[in-house]
């Protein structure tokens, strides 16, 4: 029986975790994290030697207990602390030993846990990491990212099994099923497992985990490369929990007896605090992969040099589409991503600049440029440099190359893809490609037959039409195209209607039009007068950096609680195949912000700082077709 | 004194022998009974008044029956879940709550799927996603805090609904954690 293991587990994560920004100054700003969208705060914190400890009963700790659907156990007589994690996995810590358990490891921590007023405390930053989670700084916000901290690939008789267990629970989507690959994506969960691992397995030669998405919605993807004639089962589960499949065929060509693999977190020994991104590890292997960990921009007046750092070999490709659809793409084949994805906005001749993990072994940097601009690919000795001119490009310029850099051979897609196909723009399994980048469709919550909520005869219909029409003047003005899913008070689809009829009618007018992105506009409400605030919603990873732009704009512009941005299953975002975002503006059920939702000025705030949230996520609108 | 005879002595010998066989079937019942997982409590969630933080709530929760099936007492403790979410914490605690009157009519579980079909009253929501997000959030983390549950199927009335009327929740699929 050969069996590959990849077992970071909970040990080393917690090893990492200690590797992060450092314990926090105060309670009250350094213990607050936001795990899957919800803000946790630690109260019941105690500094010691640098480090936090968390009380057992601590509710937001309890709180987050209770998300991952662990337990915990305080037994005194034993001065013990026991949490069973959902998986399950005991963590066990005793009062006054640095030794504590993940499992069947032991480990050692900064601290012993201790007991104060009858309450154990335990280390914070390992317990963290015993629960899987990592902590990940997005713009200033401490996440709780659950990591994909486990995967068993084994094999015996022919017959391949992989298990792969997450803090949460795994859902896999299936993003690429063909002779040559099975590609697996986890969305919501981070990984520091990210690299290529041969593997002598039936059915399978190499593995390849990867991260995309962003720090509040990352994806883990698991590439199988398969060998000829493998053939896979259906997705399973033992508990519920972890994602389970069977695969069947030939060992790999030139395999020797089964081989076991094993990778691991960065060593736990001391190192400097760094970037609150763990840092990629990949395997030593042949088939090492290129790590591409920077891109930085440099202007002048000839016009923008993109330099992007590149360690190792890799073959590119890249290609341009004509004006009016002035875009310009690179594809970094065998490489991966070690830094977080990025969107930049520059200016001319560059209006933005992405930087994403294509798929499992490519990295794409796409520019959109302010027209059809001259680019050279210059592949240097630390990377590859695209140098865009300021000047337009000859006619008869290139659309299409190909090259290597650091000793690669460069490799020539099997099919040379059409470059006015813009099905090759587009980032992840996931991504959306814009018909119209120039269309934002802007949603009026409710309308018509459809009140909405109702407070003294003011309906929340009326006040969301009211701040649309607003909305879509300021974006107008600035160049986009609008459409609005109801102009008036009415309904979309047909009075009286079903809500799934009339919200898929709504997205079906930005589906069909291909718009840049939708936002919804609704007002809130409650049986009682106390909620009150903004809340951003959003329901798909593409939505995220939208949603976070507007609700950052909300905050700032209006003198509402901010509520900030929230995952939840609404069905208009969901269903809506471009970025999507609904704000629920202020709650009629408040007196405070019925007083506001009252005000025209108010409500002018607030289409303004949804314009300017979209101004931040999407730049200025792209150049019309006829300039 | 009368002396035995062979046939009394075997009468007493199947005598003790079906004395061991009931003392050893009485052992195995009882330990078996012993053996058989005997939760005693639930967690149940219910949303605060932030709309988004999930407060853990145990209530007690009768044991596993003797002779009971997995699949019977995994229902039953589904059921039982579901009418302390809809019906919320004690009255005096600050929650999101179903709109009153709001029951469990029916559950059901297919593989790790549970199916919960509530009355025609929750869908007289308020108007604003606050309460119908909460609502469902504290509903789906209940359930799916017991072992082997991982999704929510809700129906109204027997029905399923892409949304509810007037409301924004996709109710078209199983509902996840990971969709809050």
């Amino acid at each position: 029986m050969g069996r590959f293991a990849v077992r970071i587990g909970s040990a080393a994560l917690a090893a990492l975790c200690l590797l992060l920004p450092g314990a926090p100054a105060r309670a009250d700003s350094g213990t607050s994290f936001v795990f899957e969208s919800t803000r946790i705060d630690f109260t019941h914190v105690v500094r010691k030697n640098g480090n936090v400890a968390i009380g057992a009963d601590d509710p937001g700790f309890r709180t987050l207990l209770g998300a991952l659907g662990a337990n915990l156990t305080w037994k005194p007589g034993d001065r013990s602390v026991l949490i069973a994690t959902a998986q399950p996995v005991i963590i066990s810590f005793t009062v006054g030993e640095t030794r504590y358990d993940v499992g069947t490891k032991a480990l050692t921590a900064s601290f012993a846990p201790f007991e104060q007023d009858a309450v154990p405390y335990v280390p914070l930053q390992e317990l963290l990491g015993a629960l899987d989670l990592a902590i990940v700084n997005d713009g200033g916000t401490r996440l709780l990212q659950p990591q994909l901290t486990d995967l068993d690939l084994s094999s015996s008789g022919g017959r391949t099994t992989l298990v792969a267990r997450a803090a949460i629970a795994l859902h896999a989507r299936v993003v690429a099923d063909d002779a040559r690959q099975l590609t697996l994506a986890f969305d919501g969960v981070g990984s520091t497992l990210a690299g290529t691992k041969p593997v002598q397995a039936a059915g399978v030669s190499s593995l390849v985990v990867s991260v995309a998405g962003v720090p509040r919605a990352p994806t883990t993807l698991i590439s199988l490369q398969l060998t000829p004639g493998a053939a896979h089962g259906v997705a399973d589960t033992d508990d519920g929990r972890d994602f389970k499949i069977g695969l069947s065929g030939p060992m790999p060509l030139g395999g020797g007896p089964a081989t076991t693999v094993a990778v691991t977190t960065p060593s736990p020994s001391p190192q400097p605090l760094a970037s609150a991104t763990p840092a990629l590890q990949a395997s030593a292997s042949p088939a090492a992969i290129a790590l591409v960990s920077a891109v930085a921009a440099q202007s002048d007046p000839a016009g923008v040099r993109i330099a992007v750092t590149v360690s190792g070999g890799a073959s590119f490709e890249w290609h341009r589409l004509r004006d009016p659809d002035n875009r310009f793409w690179i594809d970094l084949h065998g490489a991966q991503l070690s830094m977080p994805p990025r969107d930049d906005a520059l200016g001319d001749p560059v209006q933005t600049v992405r930087i994403r993990q294509l798929d499992p072994t490519t990295v794409r940097v796409a520019l959109s440029l302010t027209g059809e601009k001259l680019v050279n690919v210059l592949p240097t000795a630390t990377g590859i440099e695209l140098d865009v001119a300021t000047v337009d490009a000859p006619a008869d310029a290139a659309r299409i190359g190909t090259g290597s850099i650091g000793g690669a051979i460069p490799v020539v897609a099997e099919a040379t893809p059409n470059p006015l196909d813009t099905s090759n723009w587009k980032f992840g399994p996931q991504a959306y490609v814009p018909a119209n980048p120039r269309l934002i469709v802007i949603d009026p919550g409710h309308g018509g037959s459809d009140r909405g909520a109702i407070r003294n005869g003011v309906s929340e219909a009326a006040l969301a039409l009211d701040m649309a029409n607003r909305l879509q003047a300021i974006l107008v003005a600035r160049g986009w195209e609008v459409t609005m899913t109801h102009t008036d008070d009415s309904d979309v689809y047909a009075p009286n209607d079903t809500a799934r009829q009339e919200l898929q009618a709504r997205d079906d007018i930005a589906n069909n039009a291909g718009a840049r992105l939708l936002v919804s506009v609704h007002v809130n409400s409650f049986i009682n007068a106390g909620p009150n605030g903004t809340t951003t919603y959003y329901a798909k990873p593409s939505d995220v950096a939208l949603a976070d732009a507007i609700r950052q704009r909300l905050a700032a512009g209006l003198a509402t609680k901010d509520d900030g941005v929230v995952k939840s299953k609404f069905y208009i975002v969901l269903h809506a195949l471009m970025p999507a975002a609904l704000v629920e503006t202020a709650f009629l059920s408040n007196p405070d912000d019925f007083a506001k939702l009252n005000s025209p000025q108010w409500r002018q705030h607030v289409a303004q700082a949804i314009a300017d949230g979209i101004g931040d996520y999407a730049g200025a609108p792209p150049p019309a077709p006829n300039q | 004194m009368t002396p035995r005879t062979p046939r009394r002595s075997q009468r007493v010998l199947v005598l003790v022998a079906l004395l061991i066989v009931a003392s050893a079937l009485s052992w195995w019942v009882l330990s078996t009974r012993r053996s058989t997982p005997a939760t005693g409590s639930l967690t149940v969630y219910y949303t605060k008044l932030d709309g988004t933080t999930e407060v853990p709530w145990p209530v007690s929760m009768r044991p596993r029956a003797a002779g009971e099936s997995d699949a019977s007492y995994v229902r039953e403790t589904v059921k039982y879940a579901a009418v302390q979410a809809v019906a919320g914490p004690a009255s005096d605690v600050q929650a999101i709550r179903f709109p009153p009157g709001t029951h469990v009519l029916a559950v059901d579980v297919t593989a790790t799927t549970a199916t919960v079909d509530l009355s025609r009253e929750v869908e007289q929501q308020t108007g604003g996603s606050f309460g119908e997000n909460g609502e469902f959030k504290a509903l789906v983390y209940s359930l799916t805090s017991i072992g082997g549950i991982d999704a929510v199927q809700v129906k109204v009335v027997g029905r399923t609904l892409e949304t509810l009327p007037g409301g924004h929740l996709a109710l078209d699929g199983p509902l996840r954690r990971s969709d809050w």
